[in-house]
Formats: structure tokens, sequence, C-alpha cells
């Protein structure tokens, strides 16, 4: 049975699972919300990727490749190629969310994404299955309010920064910061070498498809590693 | 116009994606190669995003004012490698951005 109010402690408890995650979860909606401030789309339009995409990775692509005149279709492609990974999260907590109501089910969905599904995790193979529903729901929520108030801050204060800060820059760096430490993995390395090489021989490729060819010549090019075992 | 579709549309498919499994519980197994696969799309795309956007910053520069971008890009990556935080990247990067910026003749 789903009973929120006699779980506060296990919500709370998940929520607290939750903080270590947001030291890197919130300069990263920051930067998002400052690169929807700098690119050429209407602010809200930028901050309802938070909401309504609710995965930063996809956000990025989404917001980036829309302000460089990309086609819809291939920008749709492209952001729901990053979330596939969403159904393989999806499947990981069906298991244990079998028998639950459906408004549960529809909800906590919702607030599937990388780290909501590692807190979850945690609490599922720890704890009793009630208490880990509660568990699950004080980490997502959590996360998905300061998600939202890092994009509303970085788009708010992005908009009004003098031009030679060139915070149009912040998120390109962002992303050499996430990449980087990546590369002590073969299937990785393999896997970001292509996709920039790719990406940058078919920087004129027409309808801003380059990025689209980048990403499956990466997933091609890690698929050939060896898989670690 | 096609913004907001796009954004709408993105969003929808994100949120079936995530409803998918929890509602087709145990009746479809997805092949292990898709598993892997998935798990190398975030690194491609932030990649290809990260070499996209530098190209766009060094572009219709001087040859000289296009190197600004690419300095800052070694400071984050000689950062990034030296203290291990992805985060040392804009710390390390915008300020090396804005010196370089100032002192490359235009």
């Amino acid at each position: 049975m789903i009973s929120l109010r006699a779980d506060r402690s296990d919500i709370a408890a998940g929520a607290r699972a939750m903080v270590p995650w947001l030291a890197g979860i919130v300069p990263f909606g920051l930067v998002i919300g400052v690169s929807a401030a700098q690119a050429d789309i209407p602010a809200m339009a930028g901050w309802l990727t938070g909401p309504l995409i609710y995965a930063g990775s996809s956000q990025v692509a989404t917001i980036g490749m829309l302000d460089a005149g990309a086609a819809p279709v291939i920008v749709v492609a492209s952001a729901l190629i990053i979330n596939i990974r969403l159904i393989f999260y999806s499947a990981t907590m069906a298991r244990y969310w079998r028998g639950t109501p459906w408004w549960w089910r529809l909800a906590a969905a919702y607030l599937i994404v990388d780290p909501s599904v590692a807190v979850g995790l945690d609490g599922y193979q720890r704890l009793s299955r009630d208490r880990a529903h509660a568990h699950y729901f004080g980490g997502a929520v959590l996360l998905w309010v300061c998600w939202l108030a890092a994009i509303g801050a970085g788009a708010t204060v992005g908009a009004g920064l003098p031009a030679w800060l060139h915070l149009e820059f912040v998120m390109p760096l962002y992303l050499v910061g996430a990449v980087v430490p990546k590369v002590t993995s073969p299937a990785q390395r393999r896997a970001i070498l292509a996709a920039a090489t790719v990406a940058l021989l078919a920087l004129s490729a027409p309808l801003q498809l380059g990025i689209a060819l980048a990403i499956a010549a990466g997933v091609i090019a890690g698929l050939t590693a060896e898989p670690r075992r | 116009m096609s913004t907001w579709i796009v954004i709408v549309a993105v969003g929808l498919g994100s949120y079936l994606f995530r409803l998918s499994m929890v509602i087709l519980t145990g009746r479809i197994t997805m092949p292990a190669y898709l598993e892997r696969a998935s798990g190398l799309v975030a690194p491609a795309a932030f990649a290809a995003l990260a070499a996209a956007g530098v190209a766009e910053a060094c572009g219709g520069h001087g040859l000289t004012q296009a190197a600004a971008p690419l300095i800052a890009v070694a400071a984050a990556v000689i950062a990034v490698l030296r203290t291990g935080s992805p985060q040392a990247a804009i710390l390390a990067g915008l300020p090396a951005l804005w010196v370089a910026t100032a002192l490359l003749p235009s």
C-alpha cells in the first residue's frame, strides 16, 4: 500500500540520500539555464525543457539544436535517442512497482532519471517495499524541485549578464568537463573521439544533421570496443 | 511555434520511455547490446555537442581570435585532469577565455 503519511522518516531519508547528487546536478541545471537564456528560443521554452523533458543531456541537445536552427524532426529524433536509456531505467523500476496503484506508477515513472533511479534502487535493495517507495519519492521530488529551480536561476542570471563574459561558452566547457573523465573507459573513449570527429567533419551538414550522425558514429565506435567484464 | 512543438514532442516521448516498461512489465526483454549502446549515447552526445560548440565559437573571427576558445578548452582539459573535478572545466576555462580574448590581437 502507498501511504506517504506514515513514511515521513523514509521520505526524509530518501531526500537526504539525494543531497550528494545535488552537488553535480545543480551546476548542470544552472548551466542549462544560462545556455537557454543565450539561445535563440523563448525564455519560457528553455525553462519548460526542465519539467517536460526532465533529463539534462537531452535538454542540452534540444536547446542547442533549436538554437542552431536544426529541422524539428532531427531535434526530436536526436533528443529521444539520447533518452533511450530511460527505457532501461523503466525496466529496472518496473519490477518494484508491480501491483502498485496506477496513479503511483504514472507519477513515479515521470520522476525517473539517472539520480532518482540510483537513490531509489538503493532503497529498494535495503528496505521493505512500502518504505522504499517513500524513500524513492523523497529523493526524486527533492531532485525535481532543485533541478527546476537551478534552471530558472541560471536563465534569470544568464539573461542579465554582459556579453564579454561569453556565457554562450559555458555549455561547451561544461560538456568538456563531463567528457574528459570518461576517456579512461576504452568503449567511452572510442565513442567520444568518434563523435567529436564526426561532429567537426559534419559541421556544414544540411538540417544540422551532424549531431545525430556524430552520436550514431560514437555509439557504433564504442560498441567495437570489448565489453568490460 | 515549432520550438514549442519540438519541446513538447521530446517531453512526451521521454515520458513514454519512462512509462514503457512499468506498463509492459515482464512482457518484453531488451537485448543486451542495446543496453550497452544506451550507455554510450550520453558521452557521444556530449562530445559531439562540445565539439560543435567550440567550433562555432571559433568561427566568424580572425585567425588569432579563433585561438581564444581553443586556449580556453585546453585550460579546461588540463584543469579537469589535474583536479579530477568536472566543474573545474568552467572555473578554469571561462577566465582563460576572457584573458585570451583580451590579449590576442583582433
